[in-house]
Order: C-alpha cells, then sequence, then structure tokens
C-alpha cells in the first residue's frame, strides 16, 4: 500500500508515522515547516509564551503572598521569542526524526493531486516530481481568515502567524475576534502590561464553552485591564505608520479605539486551493467533506483535520489521521467526536468536553448537575489559584456523563478524565468511587460528581 | 503466530451462521483482508476476509451451520506445529456441540480442573453435606469449610453451587450507562452478543428490535407440500437447472386480434389465448426449433403442435394440453380449452389429457401484468407469457395515436434456440397477430 499525505501537520505526520507502523510505504509532502500552524506558529510557541508570562504575572501580582521577594523583575521578550524558537525547533527535528525512523519518505514542495492515483508535486527547488499513490490523504490545514473590511491591508493588523514574532513588544493591542485564539493573545499581553483591547461580535467571549466557565475568563481578563466590547464589530480601520484607529459600531452608537496594533482572530479557513479538488471532482463546501472514514467524494482520496473545515484543533486532526490510515489499512476505524476536549490556555485555563449546560437544554435532556468551586479546594489554595470550578452535566435517568467543564489550574491536564467518562459512557459513580489523589486539583472533580446528589464532602448544603 | 479462524458475529443478534464455501483450499496463501470464506445468515450472505496473513492450514468446518465464534479454519505458517491450536478447536466445537446441559456440566468440570484442589486425603464434612454435595454431583474437596475447624457443612455446598452458577452466567463486557440504560429498560444485557464493549446504543438497538418482534409477534408455520406443489417446485427448478433460458419482450398492436374477436363474435365466443393458441400452432410449424424436445444429444422437431395452456388452480397450476391444435379450427380450439380448463378447477384431467405438450402459453393479462419472465415447461423448449393490453400513445404521421399495445414475453432454450431465431419468431407471432387475416391463407 503507497500512501501519499499532503500537509505535514498534526493531522499529516500522525498519518503518515501510523501508516508506516502499519507497513505502508508512505510519501509525505511538506511546502513549509513539519509541524505544521500547531508546532510553528500556533499550539506549542503560544503556549511557550503563556508559561512564561503566567510565571511573570504570578510573581508580580501574588508575589509577596506567596513569600517570594525579588528586587527587580522584568519580561526579556527576545530571550522569550528565543526560547519559543528552540523548543519549537526541538520539537520540529524530534518529529522529522521520528518520520525518518519511519521510513517515510518527505517531499519539500507543494503537492497537487493530477489524477486519482497521481499527484504532483513542486519541489522548492523548483523541479517538478509525480508521485504515484494508492491512496492520498490530504491535510493541508487551515490559515487565519481575514474579511474585507476597509483598511484591512496594512503592516500594523496581524494575523496570529506574525504577532508570535514581534520584535517588541506593542503599547497597546486591539483584538478583533474574542474566540479562543484572541483570548489566549488578550491573556499573555494584557500581563505583559500590553493594553488590550477585544471586540466581539456575539454577546460574549468564547461563546462555544459553557458560560459558567466563561464567566470567570471575562472576570478575570478585566482585572487584567483587558477591555471586551461584545455585540461589536469593526467598521474599518485608519492605519497610519504606529498606529491604527478602529472604527467599531455597536446598538451603543459608533466609536474609535486607537491600538498600536492590531490582532485580527476572527477564525480560520481551510487551506483548499491549487489542490486538484476540482480537477478530480473531489466535493467542497467550506472545507473538503468527508464522511466518518475521512473518505472524500472521490475514491481513495481521504481528509483530515482544519481542511475538512470541522473542529479545528490538532488533536482532533491527529485523531482523524489515524482514522483515515486505519480504514485505508481495512481496520475499520471510526471517530468519535464526543470525547474532543476543548482547551483554552488563559488564566485560569478553561477546559471542556461533551455537552454544555445549554446543549442539553436544546435537546430537551432530562440532566442534572453537579458543580464544585476551587475555592474550597486545599490544592488550589496552595496554588493561589481558587478562582474556579468543576461542573458535570448528567443524564437524570441514566446518570451518565454528559459533559465536563473546568475553569481553573491545570484545567487543561485534568479535562482527560471527563474524556475518558465519556468515551467510556461512565455513569457518575464511576467517578465517585474512583479514589482521587490527595492534596490535587482533581480532588474537585470528584466532589463535583458527588455533588450531583448534594453530597459533596467538602460543601455545606 | 497461527490463528484460529472462527464463525464470525455479523450482527448483534446473530448466534448461528451457515458456512457456504471457501474460497481458499488447504496450503494457500492468505493475505490479510481477502475474502476466505462466505457466510450466510438467515438475513444475507458476506464474504469473510482473513483476520491475519498466513497459509490456510486446516479447514476444520468445510461447510454447513455452526455456532458464532466457533473454529472453522487456522491460518498459520507453513511449518508451524498445529497441535496446540487443533486440541483448542475441538474443545471449543466439541462442547458447542454438546446440549446446554452437558455444556454446563462440562464447563464445571473445567473449572474444577482449573481450581487447584484445596483438601488432601480425608475431607472433613458433615454428612449432610457430602449427601448434598453427590447429589449436586460437586466434588467436594473444592468446597471450602467454614465450620468448626474447617468442617464443610451443608450451607457451605450450597454456596459453592450457587458461586459455580454465578460463573457459569455468560457476562459480556458493558459500559455502565449501558447496563442502567438495560436495566430501565428491562433488556437482559446478557443477550446481546457483540466482540467488544456494549455500549448504550448497542441496549437501545437491542430493545429496539425486541420491540419490533414483540410488535410483529412473527410465527412460521410448517406444513407439507401437496403433492400438486411439489410437482410443481420439482418440475420448475429442475427446468431452471436444465435449460439456457433467454428472455424476450415484444410489444404487439392489438388492433386488428380485438377486431377479429368482435366480429367472430357474432358467431362465436372466443378469448385471446383461443386466437393465439390458432395462431401459435400455424407458425411453430414454421419454427420448428420452438416446437422442440432435447433427448441427450439429439433434437426432437414435430409435424404437430400440442399446445399446454397455463390454468391457475387454487391449489396451484395446472396445464393441459390442446392436442394437434395445428389442424383444430378457432372454435374447436376455442371450446377444447374452456372445457380443459373447468376439468382442470373440478380436478377432473385425465393424465392424458395433462401430457404431450409441445409449448406451453401463459396468459396473466387478466392480473394487468405488463412483462414476465416464464419458466419453461421441460422438456417443451419454449413457453409464451400474455400479459396485460394497454392504450399507447404513438406518433403516426405526427400526431399522437392511443394503440392498445400487448407485450409478448418469450422464454426459449438457446440450447435449441438461437436469440435471432427467437426473435423472427416473435416478429412472425407480431405480424400475424396485428394482421389476423393471414390466417385465412
Amino acid at each position: 500500500m503507497e500512501i501519499l499525505i499532503i500537509g505535514g501537520g498534526p493531522g499529516g505526520y500522525v498519518a503518515a508515522i501510523r501508516a508506516a507502523q502499519l507497513g505502508a510505504k508512505v510519501t509525505l509532502v511538506e511546502k513549509k515547516y513539519i509541524g505544521g500552524t500547531c508546532l510553528n506558529v500556533g499550539c506549542i510557541p503560544t503556549k511557550v509564551l503563556l508559561n512564561t508570562v503566567d510565571l511573570y504575572d504570578t510573581l508580580i501580582k501574588d508575589g509577596s503572598t506567596l513569600g517570594l521577594e525579588y528586587n527587580e523583575l522584568s519580561v526579556n521578550w527576545l530571550k522569550l521569542q528565543e526560547r519559543k524558537k528552540n523548543i519549537v525547533s526541538n520539537l520540529v527535528g524530534g518529529v522529522e526524526k521520528l518520520l525518518e525512523a519511519n521510513q517515510v519518505k518527505v517531499l519539500r514542495g507543494t503537492g497537487k493531486l493530477i489524477g486519482n492515483h497521481t499527484a504532483e508535486v513542486s519541489l522548492i527547488d523548483g523541479s517538478v516530481e509525480e508521485v504515484t499513490f494508492d491512496r492520498a490523504i490530504l491535510a493541508t490545514g487551515s490559515k487565519a481568515t481575514i474579511v474585507p473590511i476597509p483598511g484591512i491591508e496594512n503592516e500594523n493588523i496581524l494575523t496570529s502567524d506574525e504577532i508570535l514574532s514581534l520584535k517588541k513588544l506593542p503599547k497597546s493591542l486591539c483584538i478583533v475576534g474574542g474566540g479562543v485564539i484572541g483570548s489566549e493573545f488578550a491573556s499573555v499581553f494584557s500581563r505583559l502590561g500590553v493594553d488590550v483591547t477585544i471586540v466581539e461580535m456575539l454577546p460574549r467571549i468564547v461563546a462555544t464553552m459553557d458560560q459558567s466557565l466563561t464567566d470567570f475568563l471575562d472576570y478575570s481578563l478585566k482585572e487584567s485591564g483587558v477591555e471586551t466590547k461584545t455585540e461589536t464589530k469593526v467598521v474599518k480601520f485608519d492605519a497610519s505608520e504606529d498606529s491604527v484607529a478602529i472604527h467599531v459600531e455597536s446598538s451603543e452608537g459608533k466609536s474609535v479605539i486607537n491600538a498600536e496594533k492590531v490582532l485580527l482572530s476572527i477564525g480560520r479557513r481551510p487551506i483548499v486551493k491549487n489542490l486538484g479538488l476540482e480537477t478530480l471532482g473531489i466535493q467542497e463546501e467550506h472545507g473538503i467533506v468527508i464522511n466518518e472514514r475521512m473518505e472524500t467524494s472521490v475514491e481513495d482520496i481521504y481528509a483530515v483535520g482544519d481542511c475538512t473545515g470541522g473542529v479545528m484543533l490538532a488533536h482532533v486532526a491527529s485523531a482523524q489521521g489515524i482514522a483515515a490510515v486505519e480504514n485505508i489499512m481495512h481496520m475499520n476505524a471510526k471517530m468519535d467526536f464526543k470525547t474532543i476536549p476543548y482547551c483554552v490556555y488563559t488564566k485560569p485555563e478553561l477546559a471542556s468536553v461533551g455537552m454544555t449546560e445549554k446543549e442539553a437544554k436544546e435537546k430537551n435532556i432530562d440532566y442534572k448537575v453537579g458543580s464544585f468551586p476551587l475555592s474550597s479546594s486545599g490544592k488550589a489554595m496552595i496554588l493561589n489559584e481558587t478562582e474556579g470550578l468543576v461542573k458535570f452535566i448528567v443524564d437524570k435517568n441514566t446518570e451518565e456523563i454528559l459533559g465536563m467543564h473546568m475553569v481553573g489550574p491545570k484545567a487543561t491536564e485534568l479535562i482527560v478524565e471527563g474524556a475518558l467518562a465519556l468515551r467510556l459512557e461512565a455513569t457518575v459513580d464511576e467517578i465517585v468511587t474512583t479514589i482521587h489523589a490527595h492534596p490535587t486539583v482533581s480532588e474537585s472533580v470528584q466532589e463535583a460528581a458527588h455533588d450531583v446528589f448534594n453530597q459533596a464532602i467538602h460543601l455545606m448544603y | 503466530m497461527g490463528q484460529l479462524i472462527v464463525m464470525p458475529k455479523l450482527g448483534l443478534t446473530m448466534t448461528k451462521g451457515n458456512l457456504v464455501k471457501w474460497f481458499k483450499a488447504e496450503g494457500d496463501e492468505i493475505k490479510k483482508g481477502e475474502s476466505i470464506f462466505s457466510v450466510e445468515t438467515d438475513k444475507l450472505t458476506n464474504d469473510i476476509e482473513a483476520p491475519c496473513s498466513g497459509i490456510l492450514r486446516k479447514i476444520i468446518v468445510e461447510s454447513g451451520t455452526r455456532e458464532v465464534l466457533e473454529p472453522v479454519g487456522i491460518i498459520a505458517d507453513a511449518d508451524e506445529d498445529l497441535s496446540d491450536l487443533l486440541a483448542k478447536a475441538s474443545n471449543t466445537s466439541e462442547s458447542k456441540e454438546n446440549s446446554q446441559a452437558s455444556h454446563d456440566k462440562e464447563k464445571k468440570e473445567e473449572s474444577k480442573e482449573q481450581k487447584p484442589v484445596k483438601q488432601k486425603g480425608r475431607v472433613k464434612a458433615s454428612p449432610k453435606a457430602k449427601k448434598l454435595a453427590k447429589d449436586e454431583g460437586v466434588n467436594i474437596r473444592l468446597v471450602e469449610g467454614t465450620g468448626p475447624s474447617g468442617v464443610i457443612g451443608e450451607e457451605d455446598v450450597l454456596k459453592y453451587i450457587e458461586e459455580q452458577s454465578k460463573t457459569d452466567e455468560s457476562k459480556v463486557k458493558t459500559s455502565p450507562t449501558a447496563d442502567k440504560v438495560a436495566d430501565n429498560l428491562g433488556v437482559d444485557i446478557n443477550k446481546i452478543s457483540k466482540d467488544d464493549r456494549v455500549m448504550k446504543d448497542d441496549v437501545i438497538e437491542y430493545w429496539n428490535f425486541e420491540r419490533v418482534q414483540e410488535m410483529a409477534s412473527p410465527k412460521e408455520s410448517v406444513k407439507e407440500m401437496s403433492t400438486m406443489r411439489q410437482v410443481i417446485a420439482n418440475r420448475m427448478h429442475a427446468s431452471q437447472q436444465v435449460t439456457a433460458s433467454v428472455h424476450y419482450n415484444l410489444s404487439v398492436d392489438t388492433t386488428e386480434m380485438q377486431n377479429l374477436r368482435k366480429q367472430l363474435k357474432a358467431f362465436y365466443k372466443v378469448t385471446y389465448t383461443d386466437i393465439l393458441v390458432k395462431i401459435l400452432s400455424k407458425i411453430l410449424l414454421e419454427y420448428p426449433e420452438l416446437n422442440a424436445s432435447i433427448d441427450g444429444e439429439k433434437i426432437i422437431t414435430r409435424n404437430y403442435v400440442n399446445i399446454g395452456v397455463a390454468v391457475a388452480k387454487p391449489d396451484g397450476l395446472i396445464v393441459p394440453v390442446v392436442k394437434y391444435a395445428n389442424v383444430k379450427g378457432i372454435k374447436n380450439i376455442s371450446k377444447e380449452i374452456k372445457s380443459l380448463a373447468k376439468k382442470a378447477r373440478s380436478n377432473a384431467l385425465q393424465p392424458d389429457e395433462m401430457t404431450g405438450g409441445t409449448f406451453t402459453i401463459s396468459n396473466l393479462g387478466m392480473y394487468g401484468m405488463e412483462s414476465f419472465t416464464p419458466i419453461i415447461n421441460h422438456p417443451e423448449v419454449a413457453i409464451l407469457g400474455i400479459n396485460t393490453i394497454k392504450d399507447v400513445a404513438h406518433n403516426v404521421d405526427g400526431e399522437l395515436k392511443f394503440k392498445p399495445m400487448m407485450t409478448l414475453s418469450l422464454t426459449a432454450d438457446h440450447r435449441v434456440v438461437d436469440g435471432s431465431k427467437a426473435a423472427e419468431f416473435l416478429n412472425r407471432l407480431k405480424e400475424y397477430i396485428e394482421n389476423p387475416s393471414i390466417l385465412l391463407l
């Protein structure tokens, strides 16, 4: 079995390694960087920044509370940039070695399908190579959406790609789009002393998540000095050399925000151009159309990850990549979308898996809620991060866990317990009867489960 | 490493499958994912893929019905020792073949063997316990005594029996929610068979199936075939086995045939069948291949035409024969068909009146059929199906005109009748039907 994979991000490279493990001969085409957006300009680099910001912010705000004293503390932005670069190149190098060890043939260039079993790769050196394959997996990813707002073409108006490698911190930043990416950058820059304004069209930021989580985020962003303008939209940009006037409009009328830089984080768009989709007649509608086996409308061509326009998360792309390969290798794999964890790396962290309370209501499910505030958690107190909670959405009849939502320290790490519960169709009882270590934040997960029956040990009813 | 190939479980409710045939022979090389045999359930036939690569070393079940998960073959390396796998295979299949009672017993014995014998030498047990153990077929050495200094009491034996019966129950892996849902719906979750964990949706699906089954309350009744039914069954089946049937359809304009019938009505009332029998008896002499039989490697042709006319009776089909139709006029033919049909319906046909046919006609026009594929009444070599008459729009010189059209459905045995011959025959028939006055020539 010869498999061609176009795109070396978390969808493509994971698929390549899995395919090699299963004995396929794999060719991977990547035009820019192995690891894709995730490793190079997405998940990894942003979290490097966040980590340092977290430490800095904790020392500045809570240093004396924690018993720490220092004479002078400042952020060395350039050094931080360098650390980011090192971690990224380390990880990319690691993936390249893994690909090599798995005997994946990597072609540096742009791939395009020219037949049902042939592709043309325009290599970086200018030459063109024709590749034949039995099956192809498209994993071309996505890029930041840019909408035609007047004045948008200006070098002070950035996407997440560019803002990551700013030479120096701006004085002020206006973030257009208060989704996950926008909120994370707001959390980073505001805590570094940058004046941040978020402009969001919807009534609240990170609107896809349970509101009891985003309320905490709202509060903490406000505390860090972020101004959030919801139900507001940008009419036009008036850019000069060193600042941008952002004209916005809301029910309260028109106003102007002035900022040194603007970050556009209004979403991401699948990369589907020049892939040969039209030549082969592969169906595309807000992304390449696939079925639950990751098959496109054309036989032997599969697609995974952001380019399919679904849930644009690295771990989803990887899971889809594995599912696509396993289907190709006759293992009949399906994706279980209900166990996808959603994480927001702000301070506090937000994490969520399964149904939100709003979804349960909309689906007319008879549900119960259990929740536990971190203000009652010993470990949260030790961490000095008591802002947060754990919340379970549970089916009233069967006590099946339908969703877990958490805000607080390590929420993004702890959410996996909920994902596993969903995967196994666990009921509240399994969480309650699993012993959670003390002292940990994870105890609060168990307590929230207890709370479904109003029986949390550390709450008064 | 060698692997036992088992009867697959193809659905939640499948308990048995019929191995129809192997696509591979012993000694063949098998690639993982290749189809190796086919299995038939009451619903469908599936080609089963090899779970691993290797050599098909042994076919344990050549064909026939087996319980799911019962071994049917072994895939292993060419020089691998199969004795372990064969022993495993015979264990599983033997225990499955035995009746449930002995099956349980055997399982108990197995578990007894596996457990270390707890007591050696003299067994300390109360007489009641010993008697109970003997009656229940329990090896008392395996029972743990809880009495003073380890004496086995009656209750110990009872407890042991209870525990054993618990472990004998087939346990399926389930998700906690599936358990609760099963409990809420009153589904016995152990009845759901699945290779991996039973999840919530499996329980709901099974419950739905049970409810549908309850609503349908399916019943099958069995009764012996009547002799007549047996004859029909055997003859139809035999015909399909022997003949090389080809089906031909041709639509004909019946305007003139209808006129003929109207004109004759004043003198004698005839049916379309009567007219068609008359026409057929004439042109079959022109096409002796369609009026023939095969005897070994010889073809028998005739200078006469005996036409069988299929008659439907409540309990089956019968085909009385109009003998020597080629020398009879329409009136005689009509009279004879009427009388034969009447006799047929009152079971008064003589054997002689049902044999000797050289060609058969079967009319389903009164049921509105537009086309069908009749089965040749072997050893004849052709049969003509008559269909309903329908007004069909035709383009006549740029104008839409309706004509009463009827489709002729001919089935002919290609061993004697080639396609071109059959087509010529049908066209000749069309010519007669559309211009019945040729009969006068």
